[in-house]
């Protein structure tokens, strides 16, 4: 039995608004085991990112438990949360976030350097390479197209040899074929690296790749279906 | 963040011009102030030693009576150097040619500041010199040459002794002082005193120990003499009070003017803090959710403001100090002063400038960054909290106040000036927020430029306003120092008008006036007034005897005395530049014998209005009663009396005339015409004097002006950081218009006529503030009259329509140009 990388015990979002509080969340509770992959799906408004939010330790939960491996989230400030994210945790998001101020090759270089550890650049380029940017490293983020920002995000999210990578619509920016690739290349890392994937998407064949596919609607969890033989297959 | 990370950051962000306003900004306030505060601290020490030419000395110390040994000894031993003169009248006999002169006695080491020049010609050019005349000697001025009917080689009387002449002295350092000791000079050696025998008890004796040194050995010196009674103090502002006003006020100009540089400077850095930010929000989010912990992402923030602090230090020093060097080149034909060496006090206040400017005016925005959730990586309609606004007023404050209280090292200006900017944002503030509210805005209709604009003006209202507010503040502050510059530098030039009268001509015999008139009107510009003069001195008051009135009304005082011989005069109306502020001046057909009084005189003797004084005239008595109480333009160029009597008293008494006349520099040798032709009348040569005040306000002039440039060019930084400021959401606004249709012709006429509702509204808070802050100046700070400037009213919202509008459309250029796509990509 592999251990629980995440877990959600009962969360609730809750916001202020004008109108009156509005849920965005409503008693999530969910396991998510070390090697799996899962897809958040849902409807716009579903608090689909919002989840993914909570559980990466982006955001906090108005109320209940979340687990990111050994850290309660839900108890730790932003400082330690921080530093949970930076140990362990990998982001993929639809809009790249690559900094535009650095190149490919210091993009990638980032996590490493933020924790601190040497020997970053060597291990950057190696994973440029692998994602098919090599004579890429010196370039801008403006000077890369879609899809190689998003290669470059990828390259930077395995940097750190995350434990969890979470992905907010990875394709989504992206056109079909390039999609494709991206998405080709994300599961042919995870399963290299041996990391768990969480990923929302509401692209449905995205989501059929992911071992395991979690739909939200209303913040509440609809119908989890878990494919045991797909996660078992990693 | 490790340091080399920071190091990338700070380099990365500085190269592609993120970090570029702010580091200008920086440079400009570290510049500007170390240029000013340098060029400014030589030109007050430089001022300071050619104003002390008018003692021959840095300070004096006069009295009637000897002064001790023991004064000079202890000056001696405070390392002090040392002088010592002694000034009397005296007669001189040349043959059965005899004059009265003022004999100046002077030791081996007069002066102390300044130089004596001579020659060997009556009124022509000469040379400084080093020495004194050597004991059996004298120098004369040259007006004696001709009056006595003498040239070099010759022997004069004074006193007892036999004196040689052997140089003409054509000018001396410390000449100045009052209009009517200026007698034609006798310079002579302090060695031949004794034996001339005038010195006895009862004598009017002037001594002086001339001081010249260090500062603060002479302020220690002054601390511990027993000056008082009987011994004077005298530095220059006292004894020359129109220097040493014009010398005030320029200081006053030139730190107000580098105070106002220095805040105009920290609006600009915190603006551009502001914007750099803002543009840093999603940086941040992402290196957050790379796992930066906020006290990470606080020091490294924190530790690039310092790379960049540190940086711009260095090169705004290097910079500033550049521009002084060239500032003082330039202005080297002008300033024909030699400039001390600078002190390194410039140099910690321009590097404690930038360091405060950091910290007060950018920190607060660098501080707000490591409150950036993470989570707006993936929710980028999460706004991030804004900057908490006691934190960010609050510092640059505090900021400022320290910052102007070192540099002006006058807590009383500062907070003023720090209160008035305070207030007129607030008054002004409200003022453009219900300008704004309540015009007639439409909503985001894109029909026409204008419509746009306005609905842009009014839903950014805030940050409209504050953009008014900061334009207008930038504004105010140059128009408060063009008109104080303006204000300062014409009253300055009044004061010595070109062509006013340097010379004047007295004893002048009544059957003389018409021949010595025709004279000077055939040579030089003659003056306006002729005055009559009439010896006389004050003989009783009320009952008293003039010397027991001054006993009981003014005991233990060692000045000057009630019954000295002065000049009277009579006049039928006040003088010019007298301002009768007691009692009544007498009707031009009065018969009765009255008197008006100098203010300070009559003060001095316990005089009021109603005392009854009488005046003993070659003998004669007369009574007046004291009926007005005057007070005089001491720094006019006229002469000046302490008593006026009506025609009723005086005009019987046989007088002699005084007139004045403007004579050009290279015509002096009609002083020898005029004098051999009337060997009695006395000529006053002035024309040194007004040369040395016109150098020295001409001096403090260039030095304002250049100060207002070096402002004028914080105040152009502080419009470009303020509209790069809002540019970022003008762009993805106008990106969408145009994705949506709108022309380039459509975004450029919003951008001019937001430009110029911007503008026009900041030029009208700048007027309104710019009337009041000068006002408050005027009369508080500079002893000035009190003007409205009606000219700027309207030139103010016009030249800030303008110059916002130049300015923006300059700095949006770009925002027109660029394809939509890029805009809403975000590649700007």
């Amino acid at each position: 039995m592999s251990r629980t990388v995440v877990s959600a015990e009962n969360v609730e979002k809750v916001v202020q608004t004008t109108a009156g509080p509005l849920v965005i969340l409503d008693g999530i509770d969910l396991e998510i085991n070390q090697g799996e992959t899962v897809a958040i799906i849902g409807a716009s408004g579903s608090g689909k990112t919002t989840l993914l939010g909570i559980l990466a330790g982006l955001d906090t939960a108005s109320a209940g438990a979340v687990r990111l491996l050994d850290a309660n989230l839900s108890d730790l400030d932003e400082e330690a949360r921080a530093l949970v994210r930076g140990q362990h945790v990998g982001f993929v998001f639809q809009s790249f976030q690559l900094l535009a101020s650095l190149t490919a090759l210091e993009n990638v270089m980032l996590p490493v350097e933020l924790r601190g550890d040497t020997l970053a650049q060597s291990q950057a380029q190696e994973l440029l390479e692998k994602v098919g940017l090599a004579d890429r490293l010196d370039h801008y983020p403006r000077q890369l197209s879609g899809g190689e920002q998003q290669r470059v995000a990828i390259a930077r999210a395995f940097a750190s040899k995350p434990t969890v990578l979470f992905a907010d619509e990875p394709t989504g920016n992206l056109d079909t074929q390039t999609g494709d690739r991206i998405c080709q290349l994300l599961f042919d890392l995870n399963q290299e690296f041996g990391t768990t994937l969480v990923m929302v998407t509401h692209d449905q064949g995205l989501a059929a790749r992911c071992g395991r596919t979690i739909a939200i609607a209303g913040g509440r969890i609809q119908a989890p279906v878990y494919q045991p033989q797909q996660a078992s297959a990693l | 963040m490790n340091a080399k990370l920071v190091a990338r950051m700070a380099w990365r962000d500085i190269r592609s011009g993120e970090m570029g306003l702010l580091l200008v900004a920086l440079l400009v306030a570290v510049g500007t102030v170390t240029s000013i505060s340098l060029f400014v601290d030589r030109l007050q020490s430089a001022l300071l030693q050619e104003s002390s030419n008018f003692l021959a000395a840095d300070r004096q110390i006069s009295s009637s009576r000897a002064i001790p040994e023991e004064f000079s000894d202890q000056a001696r031993q405070r390392g002090l150097d040392t002088a010592r003169t002694l000034v009397f009248p005296s007669m001189v006999f040349a043959g059965d040619l005899n004059q009265l002169v003022s004999v100046k006695a002077v030791d081996a080491q007069y002066p102390l500041r300044g130089k004596l020049v001579t020659g060997e010609e009556p009124f022509q050019p000469g040379a400084p010199t080093q020495d004194v005349p050597e004991p059996g000697t004298v120098w004369l001025d040259s007006r004696l040459f001709p009056a006595m009917g003498l040239s070099l080689g010759d022997t004069v009387e004074v006193g007892l002794a036999e004196l040689r002449v052997t140089r003409v002295l054509l000018a001396e350092p410390d000449r100045g002082g009052s209009f009517f000791d200026l007698g034609p000079r006798l310079l002579m050696n302090l060695e031949d005193v004794p034996q001339t025998e005038v010195v006895q008890p009862g004598s009017r004796l002037s001594y002086r120990l001339l001081l010249g040194g260090d500062e603060q050995a002479l302020e220690a010196l002054r601390e511990s003499l027993p000056l008082e009674p009987g011994y004077r103090w005298v530095s220059v502002r006292e004894s020359s009070p129109r220097i040493g006003r014009a010398l005030d006020r320029a200081e006053s100009f030139l730190l107000l003017g580098g105070l106002l540089g220095v805040l105009l400077a920290g609006i600009a850095v915190a603006l551009s803090a502001h914007r750099y930010a803002q543009r840093h929000f999603d940086h941040v989010g992402v290196l957050k959710t790379l796992g930066a912990t906020p006290t990470q992402i606080l020091r490294g923030f924190m530790s690039l403001l310092l790379l960049v602090g540190i940086a711009a230090i260095v090169v705004g020093l290097l910079l500033g100090s550049a521009l002084h060097v060239i500032i003082v080149q330039l202005l080297a034909t002008l300033i024909a002063v030699e400039l001390p060496n600078p002190s390194i006090r410039p140099f910690l206040l321009g590097a404690a400038t930038g360091l405060i400017c950091a910290m007060a005016f950018a920190m607060p925005a660098f501080l707000h960054l490591k409150n950036v959730e993470p989570v707006r990586v993936i929710r980028r309609d999460l706004g991030v909290a804004p900057l908490s606004r006691w934190l960010s007023y609050g510092a640059a404050a505090a900021g400022s106040l320290l910052l102007l209280a070192w540099y002006t090292k006058d807590l009383l200006l500062t907070v003023w000036t720090l209160m008035s900017i305070v207030g007129i944002c607030l008054v002004f503030g409200s003022l453009a927020w219900v300008l704004l509210k309540g015009g007639r805005l439409v909503g985001m209709q894109a029909k026409s430029g204008w419509r746009l604009a306005l609905a842009g003006l009014q839903r950014r209202r805030t940050e409209s306003t504050a953009q008014i507010l900061i334009f207008g503040v930038a504004i105010m502050l140059l128009l408060v120092l063009v008109l104080l510059r303006t204000a300062l530098i014409d009253e300055w030039r009044n004061q010595v008008p070109e062509g006013a009268a340097n010379h004047f001509v007295m004893n002048i015999a009544e059957d003389e006036v018409e021949g010595v008139r025709s004279l000077v009107r055939n040579q030089a510009t003659e003056g306006e007034f002729l005055f009559p003069m009439i010896r006389g001195r004050v003989s009783q008051v009320n009952d008293l005897t003039a010397k027991a009135w001054q006993e009981t009304h003014r005991p233990n005082d060692g000045g000057s005395q009630l019954t000295s011989e002065r000049a009277l005069t009579w006049a039928v109306r006040p003088p010019e530049n007298n301002d009768i502020v007691a009692g009544q001046w007498w009707s031009p057909d009065s018969q009765e014998a009255e008197a008006s009084l100098e203010l300070d005189y009559a003060q001095d003797f316990g005089l009021e209005l109603g005392d009854r004084m009488e005046f003993d005239v070659g003998g004669q008595r007369i009574w007046a009663t004291v009926t007005s109480i005057r007070t005089l333009e001491w720094e006019s160029m006229t002469p000046n009396f302490f008593i006026i009597l009506s025609p009723g008293a005086l005009r019987d008494f046989p007088a002699t005339y005084m007139t004045s006349f403007y004579l050009e520099p290279g015509e002096k040798a009609f002083l020898n015409t005029l004098l051999s032709a009337y060997p009695t009348i006395t000529v006053i040569e002035i024309d040194a004097l007004i040369a040395q005040v016109q150098k020295i306000v001409g001096q403090v002039s260039q030095a304002v002006e250049l100060v207002l440039v070096l402002v004028l060019f914080s105040g152009a930084l502080v419009l470009i950081a303020s509209i790069q400021a809002s540019r970022d959401t003008r762009m993805a606004e106008h990106g969408l218009i145009r994705a949506l249709g709108g022309t380039r012709a459509l975004i450029g006429g919003s951008l001019t006529a937001e430009f110029l509702v911007l503008g026009s509204f900041a030029g009208i808070v700048a007027v309104f503030g710019a009337e009041l802050v000068v006002a408050m100046l005027q009369t508080q700070v500079f002893e000035l009259q009190l003007e409205l400037h009606p000219w700027i009213w309207l030139l103010g919202p016009v030249a800030g329509a303008l110059i916002i509008t130049v300015v923006g459309l300059t700095g949006s250029r770009s925002l027109i140009d660029s394809p939509p796509m890029s805009v809403l990509r975000g590649l700007y």
